[in-house]
């Protein structure tokens, strides 16, 4: 039942004649998804890093113990 | 005088104070069916084809330009908080100020749909078809609109806002209609998708109003 | 021990540190099943008769679609969450939610237009699938773009949750509505994915890819929570011993 579907590599890159449509929806997949998670992780450095910088201006002002 | 009585008189003195609101939709709707046929072409069969569908989307966008209006003034005067301590039900309020808006300001503009429609060769059953989805489809569209415009109301400067997020919601209307209009000009009968279209407008008046309500409140507890 | 939950799912630094191994725990999952999915999908199914090779494209953009849908529904879900329990975590989800939901409805889009091409031979058409699709994308950008303009955010979320709601209900008004009008004026060949039933060895990767998409989603937002989580509690005593650890 189950067994690859084409002869090569090549024309499993090929996928003849829709190549030019399938590899691009799914790098375009890959893209928005990976892009999405990037993002996200970008977004979650940069609450932490706004966070340390409040952290640091309040113990500026911090009477010295 | 009774709550209802003096809210329709105010409205009506709201009108008539700024009557440039009452006519900017009208001078809207024929500038840009005007433009249809310099970007289309004069031939009046063409025209007559997609004239109904035209009139309808223009019509919709002017309605759509004095729809952040509706709540606004109101809420930056305090006269919204008023509201609360009428002796009725929000949700009634809301469907007697969108009642006004209605009557004033979107069948006026209704009326002068058979110029639009005299411009673009629209056949006269068509036109009536017109004139009848139009009357039928307002008052939803209505409600949406002050949806919108209610959820916005706490923003800055937004104009646009309301009305980009409660496009989507238009589009059962529209359909709806588009699909009365076919069958007007295929000269078939109307009658049934008239009563669907009527029975969503009125289930959209009924039940809106109460998110609008909902989302009124919101904003002046968020204010006080 | 029902209380108990409750008042636990009503913590967000509760949900914060448990979100994190649930991440790390979807993110891995969905990765090794996308794998085999997709590879699987795309090498070893038998091509189909009338489509070829370009039908492939259906184990992205079948479960990606349906999750845009499913991911309006889940905000949905948290709207009621958050008015009837008044439960914030309800509101981070559904903040979560809407940026996730949107990237995966635009990939809908893209994926179903291009798609399209060899199979229609145009790369857009106005067909009941993809104009639904296109319309929840407006409503997902209605809900962005209304909590970044209202600056309060328990008001913004409020608003955002009768937004919701109300799209949610006319959903499936929406969809039946676009069916009606793609079938009044389009000619029933038009059809796109119209299955006859397919061979297991077709079905069983469409059904990993979805598994894995669905992971990849919850992966998503739950990372996106935690970051909102984090900044919303900015205060607490609890966030500053975590950004302290770090």
């Amino acid at each position: 039942m189950i067994e690859f579907q084409f002869d090569s590599l090549f024309n499993f890159l090929r996928m003849a004649p829709h190549g030019i449509y399938i590899w691009p929806v799914y790098g375009l997949g890959l893209l928005v998804i990976g892009g999405l998670a990037i993002w996200i992780r970008y977004q979650h450095r940069q609450a932490i890093r706004k966070i340390r910088r409040i952290m640091n201006r309040e113990s500026i002002h911090e009477p010295k113990a | 005088m009774s709550v209802e009585h003096r809210f329709l008189v105010r409205e009506l003195k709201l009108v008539l104070a700024r009557p440039g609101d009452f006519f900017k939709p009208m001078w809207f709707l024929i500038l840009v069916i005007s433009m249809v046929p310099l970007a289309l072409s004069p031939d009046s069969k063409l025209l007559g084809e997609i004239g109904s569908a035209m009139i309808w989307v223009a019509t919709l966008l002017a309605l759509l330009l004095n729809a952040d209006q509706l709540f606004r003034d109101d809420f930056v005067d305090g006269v919204l908080e008023q509201w609360l301590f009428f002796n009725r039900p929000l949700f009634w309020l809301v469907i007697l100020k969108l009642f006004c808006h209605w009557l004033f300001y979107v069948v006026p503009l209704i009326l002068v749909t058979p110029l639009a429609g005299m411009m673009l060769s629209v056949p006269n059953d068509v036109m009536i078809a017109l004139l009848v989805t139009l009357l039928l489809a307002t008052p939803a569209l209505t409600c949406f609109s002050a949806l919108g415009a209610a959820l916005t109301l706490g923003t800055a400067r937004s104009g646009i806002l309301g009305v980009l997020v409660m496009l989507p919601l238009f589009v059962p209307v529209i359909i709806l209609a588009a699909g009365v209009l076919t069958r007007a000009s295929d000269g078939s009968d109307i009658l049934p998708l008239l009563a669907l279209l009527g029975a969503f407008s009125i289930a959209a008046a009924t039940l809106l109003p109460l998110a609008v309500g909902v989302a009124l409140r919101l904003n002046i507890g968020g204010s006080s | 021990m029902g209380w108990r939950w409750f008042h636990e799912w009503g913590s967000p630094k509760w949900f914060y540190d448990r979100a994190g191994r649930w991440q790390r725990v979807c993110g891995f999952l969905a990765l090794a099943l996308l794998l085999v999915g997709t590879l699987w999908g795309l090498g070893f199914a038998p091509a189909d008769y009338q489509q070829g090779n370009s039908y492939r494209i259906i184990y992205l953009h079948v479960p990606v679609a349906f999750l845009a849908q499913a991911l309006y529904v889940a905000m949905a879900v948290c709207a009621i969450v958050l008015f009837v329990w008044k439960m914030k975590l309800a509101d981070v989800g559904m903040q979560a939610l809407a940026v996730v939901g949107f990237g995966f409805t635009v990939l809908a889009l893209f994926s179903g237009s291009i798609w399209g091409k060899p199979t229609w031979g145009t790369y857009w058409v106005w067909d009941a699938r993809l104009t639904s699709m296109l319309i929840l994308g407006f409503l997902y950008l209605g809900l962005i773009g209304l909590r970044s303009a209202i600056q309060n955010p328990d008001l913004a979320g409020k608003a955002c949750a009768i937004l919701v709601l109300v799209g949610v209900v006319n959903l499936p008004i929406i969809k039946y509505s676009v069916e009606w009008w793609s079938a009044l004026h389009q000619p029933a060949s038009f059809k796109l994915t119209e299955k006859p039933a397919m061979p297991a060895s077709m079905w069983v990767p469409l059904l990993i890819n979805l598994l894995g998409y669905y992971l990849v989603a919850a992966y998503l937002v739950l990372a996106s929570m935690r970051t909102v989580i984090l900044d919303r509690e900015r205060g607490s005593a609890w966030v500053r011993e975590v950004i302290e650890r770090d």
